[in-house]
């Protein structure tokens, strides 16, 4: 297990932490049903919650959806090593968890930008033996401060393919945000062999304008970026790759272990594709 | 006479939770399923569980039936569990015992046996699960002058029996973070203290132990004033619970400003604090340098 620090020079974590504004992480943790949240998360958590009341389920279904990817990748396409980007508060089953069941030699780096995620992060995500965890305190924002942070080359072996896992983390930057988000996923896998795949999920206001609507303001308003992406949009993510079956789908119909009941309930598009 | 219903499905206090606790250890000591102990006092299991988590108020008359069939019969310790389910019944955010010390300790065992998650800062001894025999003694002998070695003897011997929650069958995670101070302070003499330091160096292979160091180097920090614990339970709606001991008593806290502002100097504590990769290393530079 390692440990490392994506912007400034220290190898130590920012030793300030920020509890009185939203933290993205902190607000799917309560979400998802954890206690490691702060009232400005809480409040933000809520605040969406009135314009989607069934906010925690969809939560959970992207959740789901980032088991059911790692589950793929780590078994059929036969990935070992992932970077999973926008980790959050852990969540079981975590990436590497879910991975090493299938794969123990499994290797992953886990990035976020909240040094109490990070806290939770090497406490909690300890590999099994044959594997390993590290872990890379950066912002997305800097894509190569990721992708060039020595504590990736000392754990992953990028001449062999690597899964980077973008889960609900893309829409947190705007189109004109520079680098903007469809730069960021180039960036993240133009260091990455032919065979490396990308997993994204995220909010569309495709199956309810209003209610996405609702969110993105109530985010606005605690000063979060809330960016909700049509289809094309999210396809557009896929430029250049070759999409997995089913392609990008609301994200309760990716692969799912049971056809949902009503797949257009949880507002996500989610979609896997492989770097040809 | 004491029933109390929750109060608009909100957060239940301490004290229930203390109750609930002491009742699922009494019921699990006896090897009875929730199912079993429905069945005496007429109720469902679901009921149990919720009576075991503290979620609903106590009636007496269950309590009694309860307890009949746990096989507690003493009456003056049955009043006492009376007089402390009334009091769950009662709203209050905290609670403080200024009892003797075994009253008290004995309710933390319980929410400690309870938890899932055991968060603890500990500025000045090692955490007293991590804690040796020898080392216990010297800090139990050390804040008891006046007490016999028999006294000495007994309050190790419940510290001890605390220890076992770590290694039983889906034990509780402990996330520890120590300041330098307290391992380089040679609580007992070298010896003892070497004993202590092999100990952590060992409690870290487990998997569910997480020790930190706050080095030295850290300067001031936030936890300064004082060790606390965060104890974290499984259901999500049992709020987490803020545990103080003082030297005669202990302070539990569940109201949610209050653990929010724990919690926020917990999270800083342990972002300040040495990764838990490094802690090995840490000791045994405190080794050499004993």
């Amino acid at each position: 297990m390692s440990e490392g620090q994506g912007t400034g020079a220290g190898p130590k974590l920012p030793r300030e932490i920020n509890t009185n504004v939203a933290h993205p992480a902190r607000v799917y943790d309560y979400w998802l049903g954890g206690k490691d949240n702060f009232p400005a998360d809480r409040a933000l958590a809520e605040h969406i919650m009135e314009a989607i009341p069934t906010m925690r389920a969809m939560a959970a279904a992207n959740r789901a959806f980032l088991t059911r990817a790692v589950r793929y990748l780590a078994g059929e396409a036969g990935i070992r090593q992932f970077l999973d980007i926008g980790t959050g508060i852990p969540t079981s089953p975590n990436v590497h968890e879910v991975a090493q069941a299938t794969a123990p030699d499994t290797r992953v780096v886990y990035v976020d930008n909240d040094p109490i995620v990070l806290a939770h992060a090497r406490a909690l995500l300890t590999s099994q033996e044959a594997g390993e965890t590290a872990f890379i305190l950066a912002d997305l924002r800097e894509p190569k401060s990721i992708v060039d942070h020595p504590t990736l080359a000392a754990t992953l072996d990028l001449d062999q393919p690597v899964a980077v896992m973008l889960v609900a983390v893309l829409m947190y930057f705007e189109d004109h945000d520079s680098p903007n988000p469809f730069e960021m996923v180039t960036t993240l896998l133009e260091p990455m062999p032919s065979g490396s795949y990308v997993a994204i999920s995220h909010p569309t206001a495709d199956f309810n304008a209003e209610a996405m609507g609702g969110a993105v303001a109530a985010a606005r308003q605690s000063g979060v970026t809330l960016v909700a992406r049509g289809q094309a949009e999210v396809e557009g993510f896929f430029t250049d790759l070759e999409l997995v079956d089913p392609g990008v789908t609301p994200v309760l119909s990716w692969r799912p272990d049971e056809p949902p009941r009503d797949p257009r309930s949880a507002y996500y598009w989610a979609g896997v594709a492989r770097k040809p | 006479m004491i029933e109390s219903r929750a109060q608009g499905g909100g957060a239940p206090t301490v004290q229930r939770m203390l109750v609930g606790a002491r009742l699922r250890r009494l019921r699990t000591e006896m090897g009875l399923t929730r199912e079993e102990a429905a069945e005496a006092i007429r109720a469902s299991e679901w009921k149990i569980h919720r009576l075991e988590n503290g979620q609903v108020g106590f009636k007496e008359r269950d309590i009694v039936d309860l307890l009949r069939l746990y096989e507690v019969t003493d009456p003056e310790e049955v009043a006492e569990f009376l007089a402390l389910a009334r009091e769950a019944n009662t709203p209050g955010w905290w609670q403080h015992y200024g009892d003797v010390l075994p009253a008290w300790f004995r309710t933390y065992v319980d929410l400690e046996a309870a938890a899932t998650l055991i968060r603890t800062y500990e500025g000045q001894f090692v955490p007293g699960l991590l804690q040796t025999d020898d080392y216990m003694r010297a800090v139990v002998h050390g804040a008891h002058l006046e007490d016999t070695s028999d006294e000495v003897g007994r309050r190790v011997r419940l510290r001890m029996a605390r220890q076992t929650v770590l290694t039983r069958e889906q034990p509780p995670r402990l996330w520890a973070v120590v300041d330098e101070a307290a391992l380089r302070r040679p609580v007992g003499g070298k010896e003892v203290m070497r004993g202590q330091l092999e100990r952590l160096v060992e409690a870290t292979k487990l998997p569910n132990v997480i020790l930190q160091v706050l080095p030295f180097g850290s300067g001031a920090h936030p936890a300064m004033v004082g060790s606390f614990s965060i104890l974290r339970f499984p259901d999500q709606e049992l709020p987490d619970v803020v545990y103080l001991e003082h030297l005669t008593s202990a302070i539990y806290l569940n109201k949610p400003d209050e653990v929010d502002q724990y919690l926020h100097v917990m999270e800083g504590i342990c972002v300040r604090a040495a990764a838990p990769d490094r802690t090995v290393e840490l000791l045994d530079e405190i080794l050499e340098e004993l």
